[in-house]
């Protein structure tokens, strides 16, 4: 077959299009096809892709072991409450849908971490889970509800964010350097 | 800044720091972060990556105490070929790369920042370092995240530290690149059983131009492959103590090269001179090879000086996007091949130039 571009060189290349509907195949020459669909990607993906290394994790397993890898997923099919993922959909996409996964499949991690990283606990550096900055906005937003309380007459509300507004303070300005 | 500024330079800022070091071409660092209280992108609504977006620009964005200057690019708005040359440049990822609507890049003036938004974290902080900077890149690319920390409530677990999509970036969400340049190693076949023992260490190795491509240019990156039950400065410090071993490796192989075949060497390395100077088509493959060639002849003081910089600008030149780039249009494959022999001329040259005018310049005085 000979090109449908260029008709000069032999065809090797076949480009299906989707047109009203309707697949047409077209037949082109090497030279004319990179034309048309110039930018291959030659550049390659992130380190080793989860779903390679646990693709590989289960076939490095006993077959024992996989199979009761999967009863046991099989068995308590546990979605997790925020995103919906099921263990197993994890063990075939090798993502996570959301920060609760982890909290979704504590009982199975351990197992996963131990075989991909050096342990199952952070020793790194730990986060502040919570910064001067987000409180001083905290207040903000509730000395605006104050406000509304006030304004509504809602006085039993408006003491309570009072209290509030005052022990959040006190975090900000006792600590000292500003530090928690 | 606007896209441009980042598509046209082949030379930006970051790689201009020369450290003479000949074997470590340069260091990379990736922090991987989510935002609490939002799903992952492999699961989150349209909505919810515009949150998303929404919260990382407001910190980047704003004035107060921001000592950054971040541009922004959405990659819907990118034609395929200026996704393609930000990728060559490592300055996103292909999967970033291929979104349709959701994803976005941040990266500073002299490029050794980027952050990709909703990549397959919420947040993917880059820091790149010209030579062996493993232990600065990562103080730059965490003050960054310290700065980020102050607007952003991060998903984080005392058990299991920042949480990732991908259970391997788990816990640090670090993850320390070293790209090195081991022509010696490479050409005595002693890569595979090198490979082995840093994969033994937990080192993750790969060719720069991407896999199947794998000792292309003889340039390779190694990076940890664990980020749980180690600390980042452990982390650092065992890549920084196995890229040590490896240049010692390759340093000694270049001296057994020069003892056992001096000429046969020489010959070799000044024929890929003679090769990108004068051959009017070049493929990826012969570009990269010769490239290397022409390292490794530089720095054993074979031939003529030319500065790692300008090599580092060849080598990224060498890249589809980047020659398609430069000539304003695609082209076919073998157009390529004729421009990328073109583009290396000028460049070399570029170089031939002002390297003889210093000369005339001390000549006069
Ligand atoms: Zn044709
Ligand atoms: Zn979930």
């Amino acid at each position: 077959m000979i090109c449908g571009h260029c008709k000069q060189r032999p065809a090797n290349v076949t480009v299906t299009q989707v047109q009203n509907d309707q697949k047409v195949e077209r037949y082109y020459c090497e030279i004319c096809a990179a034309q048309f669909h110039p930018f291959q990607f030659e550049v390659s993906e992130e380190p080793v892709s989860i779903q390679q290394f646990i693709s590989n994790w289960m076939n490095f397993l006993p077959a024992s072991t996989t199979k009761e890898i999967k009863q046991a997923t099989e068995k308590k099919t546990t979605n997790c409450p925020t995103c919906g993922l099921t263990y197993r959909q994890f063990l075939k996409q090798g993502k996570f849908g959301c920060e609760n996964c982890y909290e979704t499949f504590n009982a199975q991690l351990p197992q996963l971490l131990e075989r991909i990283q050096a342990g199952t606990k952070h020793v790194g550096f730990k986060e502040q889970t919570i910064s001067i900055e987000k409180i001083k906005h905290q207040i903000e937003t509730l000395r605006e509800q104050l406000q509304q309380a006030i304004v509504a007459e809602y006085f039993e509300d408006a003491a309570k964010i009072r209290d509030e507004i005052r022990l959040l303070e006190s975090k900000v300005y006792s600590g000292g350097e500003g530090q928690l | 800044m606007n896209i441009e500024h980042f598509l046209t330079n082949a030379n930006p800022g970051w790689m201009k720091n020369e450290d003479g070091s000949d074997i470590v071409i340069s260091t990379r660092i990736r922090l991987a972060r989510n935002i609490a209280g939002t799903r992952f992108p492999n699961s989150f609504t349209e909505e919810e990556a515009q949150g998303i977006e929404d919260q990382v620009m407001n910190a980047l964005f704003s004035i107060e105490q921001n000592p950054y200057h971040f541009s922004y690019f959405p990659i819907k708005d990118m034609p395929q070929l200026q996704r393609q040359i930000l990728v060559e440049k490592h300055l996103i990822s292909p999967n970033l790369a291929k979104r349709k609507k959701i994803g976005s890049v941040f990266i500073t003036e002299d490029e050794a920042f980027s952050i990709m938004v909703n990549e397959e974290d919420h947040i993917r902080i880059q820091c790149l370092a010209c030579g062996m900077h493993i232990e600065d890149a990562f103080e730059k690319a965490r003050k960054i995240d310290r700065y980020l920390s102050r607007h952003i409530t991060y998903a984080y677990q005392e058990r299991y530290g920042y949480l990732t999509s991908c259970p391997t970036n788990v816990g640090t969400g670090l993850r320390a690149s070293v790209m090195l340049h081991l022509p010696a190693l490479t050409v005595t076949k002693q890569m595979n059983a090198l490979i082995q023992m840093m994969t033994r260490l937990g080192m993750v190795v790969r060719g720069i131009y991407g896999e199947g491509s794998e000792n292309l240019g003889s340039v390779y990156q190694i990076s940890n492959q664990i980020t749980l039950g180690k600390s980042e400065l452990d982390i650092l410090q065992e890549l920084r103590d196995v890229v040590e071993q490896v240049i010692r490796k390759e340093k000694s192989a270049r001296k057994a090269l020069l003892i056992r075949a001096p000429s046969t060497l020489e010959d070799r390395l000044s024929r890929s001179l003679g090769t990108l100077k004068y051959a009017k088509i070049l493929t990826s493959e012969e570009a990269a090879s010769c490239l290397s060639n022409v390292r490794l002849g530089v720095s054993l003081g074979l031939l003529e000086p030319i500065s790692q910089s300008r090599l580092n600008e060849c080598m990224l030149l060498i890249q589809p996007g980047f020659i398609q780039q430069y000539v304003g249009t695609t082209l076919q494959p073998a157009e390529r091949d004729m421009y990328r022999a073109k583009l290396l001329q000028d460049k070399l040259s570029e170089q031939d130039e002002s390297v003889n005018n210093g000369e005339k310049g001390e000549d006069s005085i």
